[in-house]
């Protein structure tokens, strides 16, 4: 005697979607938040997780050996204003390693006519992936700093917090962000290779900063002071700290000569536009 | 419904100019529900016209319309409800099947929840089953064209661009993508457009098709009227395939040889006749039959003989 059947399969065949179609900032915001997730490895492979988050491993030791002095010795002994300059050959390295992660692919493996084959315009699918990236450099920043902080108070040096620096150098790491991120989006986009991509964002942390500083050593020894800040510019994170300087009242870590407030903010203004009018067009020339 | 009254795509005119070539010279063409294929040669401007239908490319002049939207203006609108299939390849291979689906179906504008159960239902029409959860950068090429075919379809789109989907494919594979083919224009009620530069292989999943030839157009009807003057069967035997012929000759057949087969003209006015007059020699003749497959002609030999009526300059 057979039992009698409990449960059944039936093949109910193709079913339509009638549910919500959402508009296309979700779709954005979507390709954003796995872009941002993918910065750090989440979702990827072990091995795609080791680079990143070594590097804010490391970004992180400063903040722990920082607050045990304070604990220690109740000296307060990193300023806020300076960890991203004192750390930027670090932030270099994470930007060097994770801008082509976010748009290399997409262009080696063509999978950009099927972003672009949907509701998702250039501008789009550009601003989602800038914004991941910059959001990841100001986590980076933002959270060993945060930590310090919460670590300063908790300690409770004598003498007020310092609030103000604090709050000056969240500013300096967005800035940090948009500039760092317009810039290392442009150099590795121009490139479907994630290699040479990776190589192209660290030679021109490493051109740039070489620049600067031969060029400022030089225009100094030869008593142009006056002109050696200028030189310095061309190094991002001395732009950034120069511009962080000027808007949030900080000390730069270079104090001898700093250009004109107005003339540095400029600067990275006119670095951000040029380096993201490069990016759309570049995409608007991949996409035809 | 009828082409004309709700036309999947239409185009008006339509021209392409590149610097260098011209991609579509004045086409004028419309296309209803159903499966719709493209033909023409490599460089006869189908991937051109897909991608002015998407709306991401403008056109030099003449216009173009999708489920009734403008592809100038409401190219958004169009790519909202219709799916893309590019001939290339266009898969990430550090992801797997359903990771890259459900990132796509997100892309079209569906919550998270529902692109994973979209992306599960779709992968599993295409027929792919465990290997899903695999990155793709090992998938066969047949798995990769699934892959890709679900994407396009994730989203539930009234229409579906097909670029070259049977491009790289082995036999088999050729086959069970066409039948695929054929069920979404069927059983998913979603409408085709399939191009392709092999003829052959369209009349069998197409209702009507379209035959450009250097961005012109050369002809387009429902496939019935393409192959409905000349219906033949194809027989094969062991041996005595000229004694079959001789014999079918002077029952009054017209018999033409192709290599091993007999290709026999059906009787227009009396198919019947044909059939059994082959069936009656093979038997008489005491022949071992290996094959007796029922043909259609081909849309080969209609393009042949439109080209030649209208040679392309």
């Amino acid at each position: 005697m057979t039992p009698e059947p409990t449960a059944v399969i039936h093949d109910i065949g193709y079913r339509h979607y009638d549910g919500v179609r959402l508009g296309r900032g979700r779709a954005t915001l979507a390709l954003g938040v796995q872009s941002l997730r993918g910065v750090f490895g989440l979702g990827r492979t072990v091995r795609a997780k080791i680079m990143p988050l070594l590097l804010v491993a490391i970004m992180l030791m400063p903040t722990v050996v920082s607050i045990g002095v304070m604990a220690l010795a109740k000296q307060f002994v990193m300023p806020y204003p300076n960890y991203a300059v004192f750390m930027q050959a670090v932030i270099a390295v994470f930007l060097a390693a994770q801008s082509p992660y976010l748009v290399a692919p997409d262009l080696r493996f063509r999978v950009l006519p099927l972003y672009l084959s949907r509701p998702l315009t250039v501008t789009d699918y550009v601003l989602a992936k800038l914004t991941a990236l910059a959001v990841a450099l100001f986590g980076l920043l933002a959270v060993p700093l945060t930590i310090e902080f919460v670590g300063e108070l908790l300690v409770d040096l004598p003498g007020p917090p310092h609030t103000a620096d604090y709050l000056g150098a969240l500013g300096g790491a967005v800035l940090h962000a948009v500039l760092l991120s317009s810039v290392g989006i442009a150099l590795a986009s121009f490139t479907p290779r994630r290699g040479l991509g990776v190589a192209s964002v660290i030679a021109f942390y490493m051109f740039t900063a070489a620049v600067s500083g031969i060029f400022a050593g030089v225009l100094i020894s030869s008593g142009r002071d006056d002109l050696a800040g200028w030189a310095l510019l061309l190094n991002p994170f001395f732009l950034v700290d120069y511009v962080q300087s000027a808007l949030f009242g900080t000390t730069p870590v270079n104090t001898e000569s700093a250009p004109p407030g107005i003339a540095s903010c400029l600067i990275l203004l006119a670095v951000v536009a040029v380096a993201v009018t490069g990016v759309l067009l570049r995409y608007r020339k991949a996409a035809s | 419904m009828t082409a004309s009254a709700t036309p999947c795509f239409a185009t008006e005119g339509l021209t392409k100019r590149f610097p260098r070539v011209t991609a579509l010279d004045d086409l004028t063409v419309a296309a209803g529900t159903g499966v719709t294929g493209l033909v023409g040669a490599n460089g006869a401007g189908k991937s051109t016209l897909i991608k002015i239908l998407l709306g991401l490319l403008p056109p030099t002049s003449g216009r173009a319309s999708v489920l009734g939207l403008d592809t100038a203006t409401q190219g958004l609108e169009i790519r909202r409800v219709v799916g893309y299939m590019p001939e290339h390849d266009c898969l990430p291979p550090d992801m797997s099947a359903t990771e890259f689906v459900v990132h796509m179906a997100q892309m079209s504008g569906l919550p998270r929840t529902a692109a994973r159960e979209r992306a599960a239902d779709t992968l599993r029409h295409v027929g792919l089953d465990e290997e899903r959860y695999r990155p793709m950068g090992g998938y066969s090429t047949g798995m990769r064209q699934r892959v890709k075919l679900a994407q396009a379809l994730v989203h539930d789109p009234q229409l579906v661009f097909l670029d070259e989907p049977t491009n790289g494919l082995d036999p088999q594979g050729r086959d069970d993508m066409l039948a695929l083919i054929r069920r979404v224009g069927t059983e998913f009620g979603i409408s085709v457009l399939v191009t392709s530069h092999l003829l052959g292989e369209l009349e069998r999943v197409c209702d009507h098709v379209i035959v450009i030839d250097g961005g012109r157009l050369l002809r387009s009807s429902a496939i019935r009227e393409f192959t409905r003057a000349e219906q033949t069967v194809a027989v094969e035997v062991e041996e005595g395939q000229q004694r079959l012929a001789e014999r079918l000759i002077a029952g009054g057949e017209t018999v033409a040889a192709q290599g091993r087969l007999l290709t026999v003209q059906v009787s227009a006015d009396d198919p019947g006749r044909t059939y059994d007059a082959v069936r009656d020699a093979v038997c008489d003749l005491g022949l071992s039959l290996l094959r007796l497959e029922q043909r259609r002609g081909r849309i080969e030999d209609v393009f042949k003989e439109s080209t030649a009526k209208e040679p392309v300059a």
